[in-house]
Order: C-alpha cells, then structure tokens, then sequence
C-alpha cells in the first residue's frame, strides 16, 4: 500500500442526538482523508463534537448519516470488533481492569509472549519493577501509560486518544506527549488526538482539524491552522484560545 | 390438630392486631398497608382455594394450562413492574418465567418424579413461578444497575475489540448471583435454620416426616433449577437491550 494514501476516510459523517427538544447535531457533515503514519490534532472549543467524532471513528456510535472507510472497506462491511483491535481508542480518563498491570496487557491479547509484555512495557515507558503490582497501586500518570500499552498491544493501525494526558500534571503530559511521538515513529502509526489547547497541538505537530459545532471549519498543518487560520470562525477560536 | 376454619381464620386476626398496636406504639407509618395486605390476601387465598378446588375436581388438562399461563403472565407483569425501567421488561420477564418454569415442570413430569394431576402440578408451578419472579425482577435490577454505572469499563472492553458478551461478563457474573442468592441461601439453611413451608405442610396435615423430607429436596431441586435458567434467560435478554450488532453500548435505548 502506498505510504500516503488515505488510511481512513471519512465521508460526510454526521450523528445527530435526541433532545427535549428534538435531535441536535453534534458532528455535522464531516470529511477529511487520514494518512497513514501521521498526527492529527483534532481541536476545538467544549462541545465542538471532537470526542463524538473520535467515537464514530472507533465505531462506538452509530453515525445518522455518512461513512466511514478504512484500508478501502466500508465500516457498516467489517466486524465492529475486529476493526476496533485496528483502530484503537484511548479514553479521556483510563479504565484498567482489576488486576496487574500484566493481566491487563493479556486481556488486550492473551497469546503475548514475556517477549511481547516486556516489548510493550519497554516502549510505553512503564517502571519495569510495577509490571506485577495491582493496578489500583498506580498514580494516573503510570495508569494512563498501561492503558496506551495495553492499547499496542493489539497492534493497531490507527490510535484515536481522547485528550489523553487532561488529567495530567505538566510534567507527566509532556513525558506522555514524548512518549506518543516515539511510537509513532517506531511503529509509523496514525495517531487521531482531541486536544482542547492547541500550544499541545503544536508540540505534537502533523495536521489540524478545527471543528467548532460539529462542523469541520479549518483543516491544515497544526501551524497553519493555530496561527494562520483561514476562516473568521478559525481566526476567533484562536483569538480566544491563545489570549 | 383440627383442621382451621373460618373461625380459626377469625382469631388468628389477633396476630394482626399485635403487629399494628406495635407499629402504632413505634410510630412505624404501616397500619394502612398492614391492613389492606391482611384482607387482600384473605380475599385472594380464599379466591384460589375456591378455584383450585373445581380444577381439582374436573382434572381438565386445559384448565392446568390455564393456571399455570396465567401464574407466569401475572408473575411476569409483577417482575416488571419491580424491574427498573428497560425496554421490553414484561416480554423479558414472561420469556425467562416461562422459559424456567415449563423446563422444569417439563423434566419432574418426563421422568415421573410427579404425575399430571392438578393437585401435585399447579401447587408446585406456584413455588415456581414465584420463586423464578423474584430472580428474575433482582436479576433485571441488578445487570440494569451495572450496566449504566459502568459505561467506562464496558466501552474500554469494546474498544479493546471485545464482543457485548465479554464487555459484561463480570457484570453478567454479579447478576447472575443477584439472582439466585435466595435460592442458594435456602439450599445452605435448608433444613437447619428453618423447616421449608412444602415440608412444613405436608407434616402438619399428618404425612410422615420422612416423606415430607423427601418432597422437599425435590421441592428444593426444582427451585434451583428454575431460578438458575429464568435467571440465565433474564440476563441475556436484558443485556442485549444495551447493545446494537455492531456492540455498541446504547444507554439511551434502556
């Protein structure tokens, strides 16, 4: 496969939810082409629709219209959860299931090796020395590290990470952020990230994605998009974001 | 002993007369239900005596049917009006009580552990049927309960590529137990801590020990059995309600 041709397409996605008030769009009539091996910063003010967006992509909702295609094929054509071993998805705040850290990277995929395990732990930069403790033992910041390994795991194609690193103190969202562009480069992933700031959009670099109101309203590198947006609507949210 | 009456009936009121003088001396606002539930049931118990003595007399095999679908439709509505709110409940609820309780009236039948004569199978489809509601309304309550305060965990699995089933399982697990903790308590304290009323019955109005021992375990059986299979189609039948096919978690849709 060509190294930069479309891994995922999405066409002209939209769900709407139902109100009190009737259904209320919160992605509206999204498409965008996602190469393979690189960053994309999906950003945006509160309730823009970034992290429902990343749910449709990983298929853990149902889209009122439009498509989504990755390596070719039709979402509504593959398995639900075959596709979401190649896509993986990170939540805003990690759930690790009871246990150690080892038995969570084994429920991702049970036939992994010791090689595999300490593989994992080594690129997701866990202490080596915690791989047997419980889980509920760890800060947030080693939690949210199991969580990306145990992601890995699966050997995805595609990692979605819902604002991975917003319950994180600066420091360990800097080591996270690091940590991110690593494997992306060791394993030439695509990475899709939420991000609400966009000075972390541009320490990870790549492409940009502004959505304000579920609309797609500015696509580009993080630096066009954060510092020379196109659009009024772009040009505002900057004004406001970077005060 | 003699056999009570409605004069017996009259007296043994004392009984209630005790626990509503208490409730009023504790201030324990029950008097009204108290009493309400006393004559309701006098009016029911009464009702099926009456009814269960012509059935009993016309030994039709219609009529045992009868009783019996309308035991499950009342336990059913019953189950689902205790059930917390989720789409379908009475048709969950009527398809696991029917489903417990015709396999295991099917089985003491099949193997002539009991005959098909009104007497021994419409008491015994009562035990059932009341036992299978009780697991069925704990077993909705408790998956419905889990589910909706574990969208996290749940999504986590599926998003790891696990189907509805194994996002649930330790969900499913808990619910299972819900709803047979009753049953597996009484099988524990059988006999040690209480006397079981199937049991209790037969040797009040005059059956050996021994025989009313042996009803029992049947009874005892029989109960295991049908509160573990209403259970189990209770369960799958609910957490599929959560979930589309393509194993997505709708809370909305509950």
């Amino acid at each position: 496969m060509n190294e930069t041709a479309a891994i995922l397409e999405v066409k002209n996605l939209a769900r709407d939810v139902p109100t009190k008030n009737g259904p209320k769009t919160i992605v509206n009539d999204i498409s965008y082409n996602f190469e393979k091996g690189r960053i994309y910063n999906i950003m945006g003010p509160s309730g823009a629709g970034k992290s429902s967006f990343l749910r449709l992509i990983n298929r853990l909702d149902e889209p009122t219209k439009g498509e989504v295609v990755f390596n070719g094929e039709k979402f509504d054509q593959c398995p639900a959860c075959g596709l979401r071993r190649k896509i993986g998805y990170l939540f805003q705040t990690p759930y690790l299931f009871p246990g150690t850290v080892r038995d969570n990277l084994l429920y991702a995929k049970d036939k992994l090796t010791e090689e595999d395990i300490q593989r994992l732990v080594k690129q997701s930069r866990i202490p080596p020395g915690i791989i047997d403790d419980d889980v509920e033992n760890l800060s947030i910041g080693e939690k949210q590290r199991v969580a990306l390994a145990r992601l890995l795991a699966m050997d995805p194609e595609v990692i979605l990470l819902d604002e991975p690193t917003s319950a994180l103190d600066p420091t360990y969202t800097k080591a996270i952020e690091e940590l991110i562009k690593c494997i992306v480069k060791e394993r030439s992933l695509t990475v899709i990230m939420v991000t609400h700031n966009p000075e972390q959009a541009l320490r990870m670099g790549g492409q940009a994605l502004l959505l304000v109101a579920g609309r797609l309203v500015e696509t580009g590198t993080v630096d066009e998009v954060v510092k020379n947006p196109k659009t009024e609507v772009g040009r505002r949210y900057r004004d406001m974001e970077l005060q | 002993m003699n056999t009570p009456g409605f004069v017996e009936v009259l007296f043994s009121l004392a009984l209630v007369a005790i626990a509503i003088g208490l409730t009023l001396w504790w201030k324990i606002p029950v008097q009204k239900d108290m009493s309400f539930g006393s004559v309701r049931a006098f009016v029911q118990l009464v009702a099926v005596g009456y009814v269960l003595k012509y059935i009993f007399e016309l030994e039709s095999i219609a009529l045992i049917f009868l009783a019996i679908l309308i035991m499950i439709t009342v336990g059913a509505h019953t189950a689902s009006g205790r059930a917390k709110k989720v789409r379908g409940t009475f048709v969950i609820a009527f398809a696991a009580i029917f489903t417990g309780s015709a396999i295991t009236l099917a089985v003491l039948l099949l193997l002539n552990v009991i005959t098909f004569e009104a007497r021994y199978v419409i008491p015994l489809a009562g035990m059932i049927v009341a036992n299978s509601m009780n697991a069925t309304t704990l077993t909705i309550n408790r998956i419905t309960s889990d589910i909706t305060s574990n969208r996290l965990a749940i999504e986590t699995a599926l998003s790891l590529g696990k189907n509805w089933r194994l996002a649930t399982r330790t969900f499913q697990r808990e619910a299972a137990i819900a709803g047979m903790i009753s049953v597996l308590n009484f099988m524990k304290t059988v006999g040690i801590v209480a006397l079981p009323g199937a049991m209790t019955g037969m040797i009040l109005a005059g059956a050996e020990p021994v025989k009313a021992v042996l009803f029992q375990i049947i009874v005892a059986y029989m109960l295991l059995s049908v509160v573990t299979i209403s259970t189990i189609v209770a369960l799958e039948l609910t957490v599929r309600k959560f979930f589309t096919s393509f194993h997505q978690l709708r809370l909305e849709g509950k």
